[in-house]
């Protein structure tokens, strides 16, 4: 299979380079993996214009020894067209409120010593949920003072009196995601399961389960570019 | 790129030559060629047509949240099954056949652990590491010092350790005990091969010999060979982890999180369905909370020598009848050695 196993490879290298330029790979892996897909890319992009164009240059004997030799073993490489085939077409989305209570949930209190206190401003201080979560769990959220903070993440789920926010830490890939999720109380109505949104407010101590937030306002915004912390 | 191919040939070519078949008899009248391509053609035009198809069933919260696991884990892999391939190809076009036996230590007592502790110089992740220790098997290292590099690699490198340091804020300890158990396990399970003697299942290996003719040549001809076969593999893993993480629900995690010994094998069992990457696996444990330190140990021991993707990685490479033997004694032993470790340092 050389020529249509380099014509596989090309694919591959495209599908690389173009979830690269077009920023799509943050969806799957997290941003520093950008250049390394980049090389593999190209790499994988030479390795396969190179056999395909030596194939079709010409149709050698060589090839079919080949073919004896390693059996059905290489039959395999033609999986790769699946992935290829969903990524070229439907980009699969950023991960939503389906894992929430699937997997395990990123553990607050690991890590986490006496935090500074916020220093509240004019405006309020954007932070990622796991900071949220910490600072809430840090001495019953005493860090956060009258400060007024901005989160971003998605809708998981209605809850009485507000909704779930979420967001999925990521380590290397979407498959290993984990969750930090901080409940929304006091906003005025309840966005769509797995819409983005940002929400400004105050934290609000005596949460049971999750760290709570009360909101003062809510802004639906479009999905964005690095949807993990 | 292929000129040096009938004629001049470099010096390096004393040992090869097997199949040095020239290319005289051009475009015969048989064209596999075209088929294959044809065939690649047709698959992607399919893929086109299916497209709303495609397009409706990713509207599924469960199907969506499967192909994004399943696309991350091979989008993932990529980079390092790159740098696996490109190592084992260089090997291949570079290092004259013969060599590496003849540099390599011969007695297995020694051979074996110093394979092991090499693994530390690959930084990367598991789907590097089984084509390099394929083309090592196939230049005739001894195939228990090659498989201990190949397990201890993706688990005692120094990313993989800086990670777990990471994951485990104030805990060296943990690290330690990675280091040392995955260094025991990858060692025992190099012994016990040498010992038992099962080389003829590596036949496969074995039996490959590199192409002959210029190194870019054969390097580029190698790496395409590899990539193909690795990453259709890597597909076959990268499904089967993507299912398991997209049915099995939380509950059963929690329920069996409890159990003493039991959430020992929960965890290793989990590393091997989960088949996450040796250099994410550390926070994945971490924030599996409900589980004891040990378990968590087991989880980050069984991983990156034993999951899905790899055993099928394994299989491709080295042939079924040896990862069916391979993969239940690595599992043995790595959980083996993580309780014996987990219980002196944890």
């Amino acid at each position: 299979m050389t020529p249509a196993g380099g014509l596989i490879s090309l694919l591959v290298g495209t599908v690389l380079l173009r979830l690269v330029l077009t920023g799509t790979y943050g969806r799957y892996v997290r941003p520093g993996m950008g250049p390394w897909l980049a090389v593999a890319g190209v790499a994988v992009l030479v390795v396969g214009l190179v056999t395909l164009l030596q194939a079709l240059r010409h149709a050698n004997p060589e090839d079919a020894h080949d073919h004896h030799r390693h059996g059905g073993g290489d039959r395999v490489g033609w999986l790769l067209l699946a992935p290829i085939a969903a990524l070229l077409l439907v980009a699969p989305p950023t991960l939503g409120s389906y894992g929430v209570d699937r997997g395990a949930r990123v553990d607050i209190r690991a890590g986490t010593g006496v935090l500074d206190p916020l220093v509240a401003g004019a405006e309020p201080i954007p932070m990622t949920l796991l900071e949220f979560g910490q600072r809430a769990f840090d001495r019953d959220g005493a860090s956060f003072g009258a400060a007024a903070v901005r989160l971003t993440g998605f809708v998981a789920g209605a809850e009485a009196g507000g909704f779930r926010l979420a967001r999925y830490q990521i380590a290397c890939c979407a498959a290993d995601a984990a969750p930090v999720v901080v409940r929304v109380v006091g906003g005025r109505r309840v966005p769509a399961r797995d819409r983005w949104v940002t929400v400004t407010g105050e934290f609000r101590p005596g949460g049971s389960e999750l760290p709570e937030l009360a909101a003062t306002n809510v802004v639906e915004i479009p999905a964005p570019d690095d949807p993990y912390e | 790129m292929s000129g040096g191919r009938n004629g001049y040939m470099p010096g390096r070519m004393v040992v090869k030559g097997v199949n040095e078949a020239t290319s005289v008899g051009a475009a015969s009248d048989r064209r596999p060629v075209d088929l294959g391509v044809v065939a690649v053609a047709a698959v992607v035009v399919a893929a086109a047509v299916l497209r709303p198809v495609l397009e409706r069933l990713l509207d599924r919260p469960a199907v969506a949240h499967w192909a994004t696991v399943f696309v991350a884990i091979a989008v993932q892999a990529m980079p390092f099954l790159v740098l696996g391939v490109t190592i084992s190809a260089a090997v291949a076009a570079l290092v004259p056949a013969g060599f590496l036996p003849r540099v390599l230590p011969r007695r297995p007592a020694l051979a074996v652990p110093v394979a092991a502790a090499a693994g530390a110089a690959l930084p990367g992740c598991e789907c590097g590491s089984v084509p390099i220790a394929g083309r090592l098997v196939a230049h005739g290292a001894l195939p228990g010092a090659a498989l201990a590099f190949l397990l201890s690699a993706p688990a005692i490198n120094p990313v993989v350790l800086t990670a777990t340091a990471v994951a485990f804020p104030g805990r060296p300890e943990v690290v330690v005990a990675r280091l040392l158990a995955s260094l025991l396990a990858a060692t025992v399970v190099g012994l016990v091969w040498v010992r038992t003697g099962r080389d003829d299942l590596l036949a496969r290996a074995r039996r490959r010999r590199d192409d002959g003719g210029p190194p870019l040549a054969v390097l580029v001809a190698t790496a395409q060979r590899d990539l193909l076969q690795a990453g259709g593999l890597l597909i076959v893993g990268a499904a089967t982890a993507a299912t398991l993480q997209t049915v099995v629900p939380r509950s059963v995690l929690d329920a069996v999180a409890g159990a003493g010994p039991l959430a020992f094998v929960a965890m290793a069992g989990l590393a091997v369905v989960l088949a996450i990457c040796s250099e994410a696996d550390a926070f994945v444990a971490a924030s599996l909370t409900q589980f004891s330190l040990s378990a968590k140990l087991a989880f980050m021991v069984v991983g990156p020598m034993v999951d899905v993707k790899l055993v099928a990685l394994q299989a491709g490479t080295f042939g079924r009848g040896f990862a069916l033997r391979f993969a239940p004694l690595t599992l043995a032993v790595a959980m083996a050695s993580s309780a014996v470790i987990g219980w002196w340092l944890l």
